[in-house]
């Protein structure tokens, strides 16, 4: 068998044991949580009747390993059942929002890249210099600002003094216009932490890296200081940046929940906090495992372009096995 | 190409990003149509079936889609009949109705007729393939059947008085009528799809974010629907809702009391306070030594100081509560003491007691104001010498406290209950069979007992006023409950907009709306 199939079907099994694993974990978690969903939403209408009734539908009287077993067996062909309050069904509840956090998260983060990088290589080939003092403290100043502050910096500034952009919502499904009027404000907000932690490591990398042999050698043999930087290193100089993304993307579906919250946006972020709170099991390990999910397979993904951009992934992991 | 080509590219392009929200510029975002108005609430639907819904959004737009027998006028609790044509109380345990024909519901369902009321008010005392009775079976619960003697007409038989069943079940939420051919053909998908026959037709849902109601041309009740659209905006935090308000994003919202100064940055909008009905106490469990002893219980009465809180909590925007039912309500207590801060009193209270080294746990919701009262709390009883150790809980945590007989373990708790507009709701949860689930105090008494089921099955309102009040007076002698306020709902809303609420601010009439 051809070795990087081995090491995609190595990759994917790890995958498929992390889901399981993440949820188990969850399962677990919930046997000590005090609470139920009724208490949480009729207070004192919560009858003891009407509670054991809700949770004998939500199935949380069943024992442990069955539980886990119908979740999961249920879950691989797509069907987490119904919402015991709405009688809606959960995929529906979580998939209808998801398309909201993907285009936030991956706003934010190509957002993030796009600036991040060119600002990064920009301080890398001119080190000590005033763009790189400057970058530094910007990128700091980036890194530390919570989300959630920036967020309400940016609406007192454009939405409530200048009125130029919408406070709440998603935009209208379809109206690509009113949507990304919508994404301007949360995914700033979002990727600007991002792009001061994106523009420090690709400095710090692609200094590494223009410090090696073969760039020395490169320029020795006149090739344009352009290519020895656009070329040559930044090829080696993101390695390490892509194995952040990995990371990245379920630091920004998390960070999206505050952005979700103060911008009133639907999406997995308020879905997860909402189930928490008001004790929706079903719904939280719905939503748990398309979190969980969306972080292992962009972290597969990232091993694999590693796999490919570097040779030496593989080769180290092969040997590792 | 040279690296410093580069840089000066990227600082042009760097620039040239930075304009690009300047095309938006100007743009309004709530437009000008004024046959549509955008409001907010903060909680999304859970479940649009009567009997089973979750809380104030399903009220409020049951009040604008469905019509009820007879419903409650403009910020009024007084009622006019609705769907009826005549609407008589014949006896204690007879209501007869006769409702105005060609009344019909959204989607085609037909016409509504004396069979739907049937449904819709039986289906309260029906239990599903499990034996489970829905959420709000108590409001019907002292019905025994609607007879229907015509088309129109019909006679709702009661097991007994139920002076209740007015407010809380005919002209309330749980009063909606359906369709029955509705809920035949839909079953469970009525919790997400409405059918009614009232003013404003349930159009769209987008879950988590918006909801639509539209004016229904088919109405034949006698209110008029006075805007084409009602959008409503789900917006669960309270600041953000403010911040769009004040972008004209919506015209209508509720805030926290404490943010009121703040509504009145907007120059073309009003500020609107309706005092609360619901009651927010600290409830001293009566078993739990050394709070078993009255004289301890008084002192801690004596020594936390109810205007601190509402000063330092509250800032002022709340009235201070003196006892379970707030004014206008049927019962309340006008003459009720007045317990102000005094920790002499307290003191030689605990001396008599002869408590001098005691420790006690303060359990409250993990909310901002919630904590402040606790830690008000904490200082003031500190001053006496009882040291208070604060146990704030988030929602899911505090409310199990209602399950297993987990209050038995209580000792000082800050409690939030909502009310309803008759007294029989509020009085229920000191009831003796409710220690071990709501009654957190573990206070018991056989003639509040009695009290509350008398009350609540005479019509004379006198009467039911003058047991109330008795009660209260229990209440206040055992010295279990320390009232702090009854709230307050401010919101914020458009000069151009005439919004309506129920009294108690929570319910909010959308029929109603209109402009200025």
């Amino acid at each position: 068998m051809p070795q990087p199939l081995i090491f995609f079907l190595r990759r994917l099994f790890a995958t498929a044991l992390t889901v399981v694993g993440a949820v188990a974990a969850l399962f677990l978690l919930i046997q000590f949580v005090p609470g139920d969903l009724v208490s949480v939403l009729l207070g004192p209408r919560a009858t003891p009747a009407l509670r054991a009734a809700i949770t004998a539908k939500m199935g949380l009287d069943e024992p442990f390993l069955t539980r886990l077993w119908l979740f999961l067996s249920q879950a691989a062909q797509g069907d987490f059942g119904n919402d015991v309050i709405s009688g809606r069904p959960i995929r529906d509840i979580v998939f209808e929002v998801l398309p909201n956090t993907f285009e936030l998260a991956f706003s934010a983060l190509g957002v993030s890249l796009l600036i991040g990088i060119p600002l990064g290589a920009l301080a890398a080939v001119k080190p000590g210099s005033l763009i790189d003092t400057l970058l530094g403290v910007v990128s700091v100043a980036f890194i530390t600002t919570p989300s959630f502050v920036l967020s309400i910096v940016l609406l007192l500034i454009f939405s409530i003094s200048l009125h130029w952009l919408p406070v709440t919502g998603a935009g209208t499904p379809g109206d690509f216009g009113d949507r990304l009027d919508h994404l301007i404000l949360p995914t700033t907000a979002l990727a600007l932490g991002w792009v001061g932690y994106i523009a420090r490591l690709v400095r710090a990398s692609l200094l590494e890296v223009l410090a090696e042999q073969h760039v020395r050698t490169l320029r020795a043999f006149g090739v344009p200081e352009w290519r020895v930087v656009l070329v040559f290193a930044m090829r080696l100089a993101l390695v390490p940046l892509i194995s952040v993304l990995g990371i990245g993307i379920g630091d920004l579906i998390g960070n999206a929940i505050f952005a979700e919250i103060v911008f009133a946006r639907p999406g997995i972020g308020t879905t997860l906090y909402n189930a928490a709170a008001s004790r929706n099991y079903p719904v939280l390990q719905a939503a748990i495992v398309i979190v969980v999910l969306t972080y292992v397979i962009a972290n597969l993904l990232v091993d694999l372009v590693n796999g490919i951009l570097d040779p030496r992934v593989m080769r180290a992991r092969r040997q590792a096995a | 190409m040279s690296i410093s080509a580069n840089r000066r590219t990227f600082l042009l392009g760097t620039a040239a990003a930075a304009t690009v929200p300047m095309l938006f510029h100007g743009r309004p975002v709530l437009a000008a149509d004024r046959d549509t108005v955008t409001i907010r609430m903060d909680t999304d639907i859970g479940n649009l079936d009567p009997a089973n819904r979750t809380g104030s959004t399903e009220d409020n737009i049951l009040y604008a889609v469905c019509q009820n027998l007879a419903r409650f006028n403009p910020n009024s609790l007084e009622w006019s009949p609705d769907a009826a044509k005549s609407l008589k109380q014949v006896s204690d345990t007879e209501i007869d109705f006769e409702l105005n024909p060609g009344q019909m519901f959204h989607g085609g369902y037909g016409e509504m007729t004396a069979e739907d009321i049937k449904f819709s008010f039986e289906r309260f005392t029906k239990t599903d393939d499990k034996g489970n009775k829905p959420a709000y079976a108590d409001d019907f619960s002292a019905l025994d059947h609607v007879e229907v003697t015509g088309k129109y007409t019909g006679k709702i038989m009661l097991k007994n008085p139920a002076p209740a069943l007015w407010v809380i079940g005919i002209c309330d939420g749980s009063g909606a009528i359906l369709s029955k051919a509705a809920c035949d053909k839909l079953g469970d998908k009525i919790s997400t799809q409405l059918i009614g026959s009232g003013p404003y037709s349930f159009k769209e849902w987008k879950p988590k974010e918006q909801f639509v109601l539209e004016a229904n041309p088919d109405y034949k009740g006698p209110d008029t629907p006075h805007f084409k659209q009602i959008v409503t905006k789900i917006i669960p935090e309270p600041k953000t809702a403010l911040l769009a308000y004040l972008a004209d994003e919506i015209a209508l919202t509720e805030v926290d009391p404490t943010s009121q100064d703040e509504l009145k940055k907007k120059n073309a909008g009003e500020v609107k306070k309706i005092d609360g009905i619901d009651y927010q106490w600290i409830g001293i469990n009566v078993e739990k030594p050394p709070l078993d002893n009255i004289k301890v219980r008084q002192a801690i009465r004596y020594a936390i100081d109810v205007d601190a809180i509402i000063a330092g909590a509250y800032n002022n925007t709340v009235p201070r509560a003196d006892n379970l039912l707030a004014p206008g309500l049927l019962g309340y207590w006008k003459d009720t003491p007045v317990y102000k801060h005094d920790p002499d009193k307290a003191k030689a209270l605990l001396a008599e007691a002869g408590q001098t080294n005691i420790s006690l746990t303060f359990t409250s919701l993990n909310d901002a104001t919630s904590q402040a009262i606790a830690q008000i709390a904490q200082a003031n009883l500190a001053e006496v010498g009882i040291n208070v150790t604060l146990k704030p809980l988030d929602s899911g945590a505090y409310w199990a406290l209602g399950d297993h007989d987990a209050s038995k373990d209580l000792e000082l708790t800050l409690i939030p209950y909502s009310s309803k507009f008759d007294p029989s709701f509020q009085t229920q949860w000191f009831l003796s069979d409710q220690v071990g689930v709501w009654n957190w105090q573990r206070w018991k008494s056989p003639e509040f007992d009695q009290l509350h089921k008398e009350a609540a099955s005479i019509l004379d309102k006198g009467e039911r006023e003058k047991k109330y009040i008795r009660m209260q007076q229990l209440l206040d002698e055992s010295a279990s409950c320390i009232w702090i306020t009854h709230g307050v709902h401010v919101f914020g809303h458009d000069t151009w907009f005439k919004p309506a609420f129920l009294p108690n601010g929570i319910n909010w009439q959308l029929r109603f709306y209109d402009k200025a």
